[in-house]
């Protein structure tokens, strides 16, 4: 029924949770520079891997959340459980893209909490 | 059908897992819905319309208790129900066991009817727990559920591991640390017969514990030291604290620690994201020692420590007498755990099978041992009249999500359905069955979406119907226009100095838009403020086996020494990035790596851009090229063709003396004009001597194949002889491609065969040895290059092939750069 993703070394998975990692915090950094550019050849090298196949990451930072979503390991902050809004990714989902083939890799790691005030 | 049960289940307090046994072996069935893992957190959630199990119903567990259920295995047996505010009902602890016992039947892809399985059961369960445990099964559709105690799974899953026919007399200790609880049994088996002698335990205590701990005791206090904070935990643990969410981060993050300190000696936990009371960011590299971390647990792990000795002098049973302690559950993955184990008992661990899987592994082999009671069909539920759905949704979509509806036609009490995406990252989880269902769909991005709706009976077993799988396509190719022609991107020739090439960014027929970056090392120096040193990054039109200057230039860049902010370097990287619209927008951007600077144009089809620098210049090559054609074919005394040429070469010069004449600044068409006339004069040019430049390559790829068959019977080995097979098999469609760059690839691929079987040939090696050892006057490193050189003779005298190729490699290392260009020219590197 589910296709599973074929075993993806680990060591991709890490590689990807840094690029991740660095681009978030490129993201607070106000100074101008071209960081961005090599983040990008990273993540381009490992969209394929192989020659038509690789790993992507994506972030589903303020994207909703409720129990139907499987593609994310939530922690739950705050008081209500009601509309709820990932609002930090520790980790991105990372998904193994083969032509139209798209299958998760690894769930994201998220922290969701009530969008409500 | 099998004749024993073969499932065996871990029905465990915080986390399930199903196996089966197959042949000889056991198979532990992962979690379809969490990747990599076998097993399924033993939490169920309710809504007003759905039941869900596992990973999904955890998260809420905190939030949500009155609709969130878990360790309620503790309370088997008991009257106690849980009142669920969702759906207003009460609901058991069996019934709870029953929801994620059907969930793990879930887990079983082999298309086994399950309707007889062993369920493990802690050793401290009485006869209510157990029938408690019995009913459960009973409800989840097992008509026969045999129950099996979990230490003696964990001795058995042990004893099959070591192939132990027969076990003899003795008593052992099961150390059950898991997620959330900690068991301990004695076993011992006397005259072939397996039984729990003792057991203790502790209901709240297991990793998640040791995580938070990591939380508070470590990383709080240094926290509070670098930063102002009022109350820090506080601020962290409560759920309307400021740092609520920070917290449950730093649990996973000590939780990676702690996995992390299993294998180093100390970790690093980054901290990060958030402020403290002054405002001031946080951002600190926490390290955590082991031995930081196994003070922490100390007291935890020797609580479960004290627990084993009474169970000791309550039997009377002295440490010598126990064989080994066998750990069980993740938690005893933690070297403290084994090491206090066993130095304060002074008996030694066992830490031979897989914690985490080992209850469930044991509960399957005996499951093969116990013969099957039942032989009917598992439910009356499954063979109810097959339903018949009437599905309708959009086949493709831009959207988010996109509606399914669908219309159920049968009897539809007592059912439930579900939908899966088939990535695994949406689970509609169970549903109730109705005459008409919808469902908001969420849809990945620029990909086929493919779901699945299943019907299940109310024990899970899956009832048919007609329905097809739910595919959507989201964004992906829908109305996208196909290329008519591919598009290049020139390049120097790299085995033709002087000439270019095209390589196709993209080829006929692919789908816009497109993007696509090449990273090209520069062939030239661009030397700051010199207006001569230029960088041509050229896009055309047209068919990638056809010359440049034949093809239509669509889009064309210049980068001269002028426009950089410092000297570049050959041999630095130049990042091209190449993007066309659906509406056929072309925009070309050309990234220095050395300089940091992009140069970045659009081209738009309706304004063509023609530099008329860049229409001189392709004049005077493609001027030069006809004179050594006609020069060839005049020898050759061809000529047909060299009158041809003659014909083209009077039109280019009337061309080159019109382009020569016009101004820079001319706004006429005239320059298009001659564009268009160059490239007529190159297409024919090239299709004049097409031929010629094919039939070279050809005969080319004859040679080299003949070589390389020649070395392969000599010194190839299976690998390099099929990969050459796999050429020559290949040769009717590359060879009728008429292709020159894929003939020249296939030329390029045995040439690297070649090369891999000369590194090994002894005669070569002494070549190129002798032809090093007569440089050695000129290496970087004179005593290295001398002690290499004696090591290398004594290599060739003693026939030691294997150490006279590294020798060699050792001795390229040394040559001045220049030289090592040379001889690895020679020599056949990066062929």
């Amino acid at each position: 029924m589910i296709t599973e993703a074929p075993r993806v070394p680990k060591l991709y998975i890490d590689i990807l949770d840094q690029v991740f990692e660095i681009e978030k915090k490129l993201a607070t950094i106000e100074q101008s520079n071209s960081i961005g550019r090599n983040i990008n050849r990273l993540r381009e090298m490992m969209a394929t891997i192989d020659k038509d196949a690789g790993l992507v990451y994506e972030s589903p930072l303020g994207e909703v959340f409720n129990e139907t979503r499987n593609d994310v390991e939530a922690s739950i902050s705050g008081e209500s459980a009601e509309n709820l809004v990932i609002n930090e990714v520790i980790k991105p989902i990372i998904r193994y893209r083969k032509g139209g083939v798209n299958i998760i890799a690894r769930k994201g790691v998220v922290v969701v909490q009530s969008a409500q005030p | 059908m099998e004749n024993t049960i073969n499932f065996g289940i871990d029905l465990g307090t915080t986390n399930s897992a199903i196996a089966k046994f197959v042949k000889g072996e056991v198979v532990i069935f992962n979690n379809p819905l969490d990747y990599g893992r076998a097993t399924l957190p033993s939490v169920v959630s309710y809504r007003k319309d759905k039941i869900l199990v596992g990973t999904q119903a955890k998260q809420y567990l905190e939030r949500d208790p009155k609709n969130v259920l878990a360790v309620f295995k503790r309370k088997m047996g008991t009257a106690e129900s849980y009142k669920i505010k969702a759906t207003n009902e009460s609901i058991t602890p069996i019934q709870l066991s029953a929801e994620v016992l059907k969930q793990l039947k879930t887990f079983v892809n082999t298309g086994d009817k399950l309707n007889a399985v062993v369920i493990t059961i802690p050793a401290s369960f009485d006869m209510i727990q157990s029938n408690a445990t019995k009913e459960a099964g009973h409800l989840a559709g097992f008509d026969q559920v045999v129950l099996l105690q979990e230490p003696i799974a964990a001795s058995l899953a042990y004893a099959n591991m070591k192939k132990a026919k027969e076990m003899e007399d003795g008593q052992w200790l099961v150390y059950d640390l898991g997620g959330g609880t900690f068991d301990v049994a004695l076993v011992r088996i006397k005259d072939g017969e397996m039984k729990v002698l003792d057991h203790e335990g502790d209901n709240f205590l297991g990793g998640a514990d040791f995580d938070q701990l990591i939380v508070e005791k470590l990383i709080v206090p240094k926290l509070s030291e670098q930063y102002s904070f009022d109350d820090l935990y506080t601020e962290l643990t409560s759920a309307s604290g400021r740092l609520n969410g920070v917290y449950h981060k730093l649990c996973h993050l000590a939780e990676q620690a702690k996995v992390r300190l299993s294998a180093v000696p100390s970790a690093e936990i980054e901290v990060n994201g958030f402020q403290d009371a002054t405002g001031e960011d946080v951002d600190i590299e926490v390290t955590i020692t082991r031995s930081e971390f196994n003070n922490l647990i100390k007291p935890h792990i020797d609580r479960t420590l004290e627990m084993i000795k009474t169970i000791l002098t309550r039997k009377s049973i002295r440490s010598n007498d126990v064989q080994y302690t066998l750990m069980v559950g993740g938690s005893t993955y933690i070297p403290f755990v084994r090491q206090r184990t066993e130095e304060v008992l002074q008996i030694p661990v066992n830490c031979e099978i897989d914690p985490t899987t080992a209850v469930a592994i044991g509960a399957a082999y005996y499951a093969a041992t116990k013969p099957k009671e039942i032989n009917k069909p598992s439910t009356e539920a499954s063979k109810v009249n097959a339903l018949s759905i009437r599905a309708s949704y959009n086949k493709a979509s831009k959207e988010k999500d996109e509606l399914f509806a669908a219309r159920v036609t049968g009897n539809t009490d007592g059912l439930f359905y579900r939908i899966v995406r088939q990535d695994g990252g949406f689970d509609s989880g169970l549903k109730k069955l109705s005459e008409r269902i919808s469902e908001d769909l969420p849809l990945v991005d620029s990909a086929f979406n493919y779901f699945v709706l299943t019907v299940y009976d109310g024990q899970n077993n899956v009832v048919d119907t007609d329905m097809e799988p739910i595919t959507i396509n989201s964004g992906f190719a829908i109305s996208g226009q196909p290329l008519p022609e591919d598009i290049c991107l020139e390049v120097d020739d790299l085995d033709h100095p002087g000439s270019t090439r095209l390589v196709p960014i993209f080829e006929r027929n692919a789908i816009l838009p497109a993007r696509k970056t090449a990273t090209l090392p520069l062939t030239r120096n661009l030397i700051k403020g010199n207006e001569h040193d230029r960088i041509w990054i050229n896009v055309y039109e047209g068919p990638q086996t056809s010359l440049p200057s034949a093809n239509k230039l669509i889009g064309v860049i210049e980068v001269t020494g002028k426009m950089i902010t410092r000297d570049v370097s050959k041999g630095s990287d130049i990042e091209i990035t190449i993007s066309m619209s659906e509406s056929r927008d072309l925009t070309v951007a050309g990234y220095l790596t050395m300089s940091d600077q992009e140069f970045k144009n659009v081209f738009n089809p309706k304004v063509r851009d023609t530099n008329l620098d860049l229409l001189r210049e392709h004049v005077g090559d493609l001027a030069d090229q006809l004179d050594d054609e006609l020069e060839a074919a005049t020898e050759k005394e061809e000529y047909e063709t060299a009158s041809q040429l003659t014909k083209l070469k009077k039109q280019l010069a009337k061309v080159g003396e019109e382009a020569e004449n016009l101004s820079d600044d001319d706004v006429t068409d005239k320059r298009y004009q001659l564009e268009d006339q160059k490239r007529k004069i190159a297409q024919e040019l090239d299709a004049a001597t097409k031929d010629k430049r094919i039939n070279k390559i050809k005969e080319l790829y004859t040679k080299v194949k003949e070589e390389c068959q020649e070395l392969l019977d000599t010194g190839g080995n299976d690998h390099e002889r099929n990969t050459f097979r796999n050429i020559v098999a290949q040769e009717p469609s590359f060879l009728a491609s008429n292709n020159p760059l894929r003939v020249q690839e296939k030329s390029d691929e045995l040439q690297s065969i070649m090369a891999e079987i000369k590194w090994r040939t002894p005669d070569f090696l002494m070549g190129i040895f002798k032809w090093l050892s007569e440089q050695q006057h000129r290496m970087n490193d004179q005593s290295q290059a001398k002690s290499l050189v004696d090591a290398g003779r004594f290599a060739s005298e003693s026939e030691n092939w294997a150490r006279l190729k590294e020798i060699n490699y050792g001795l390229l290392d040394l040559l001045p750069k220049q030289a090592r260009e040379q001889a690895t020219g020679k020599i056949g590197f990066g062929l």
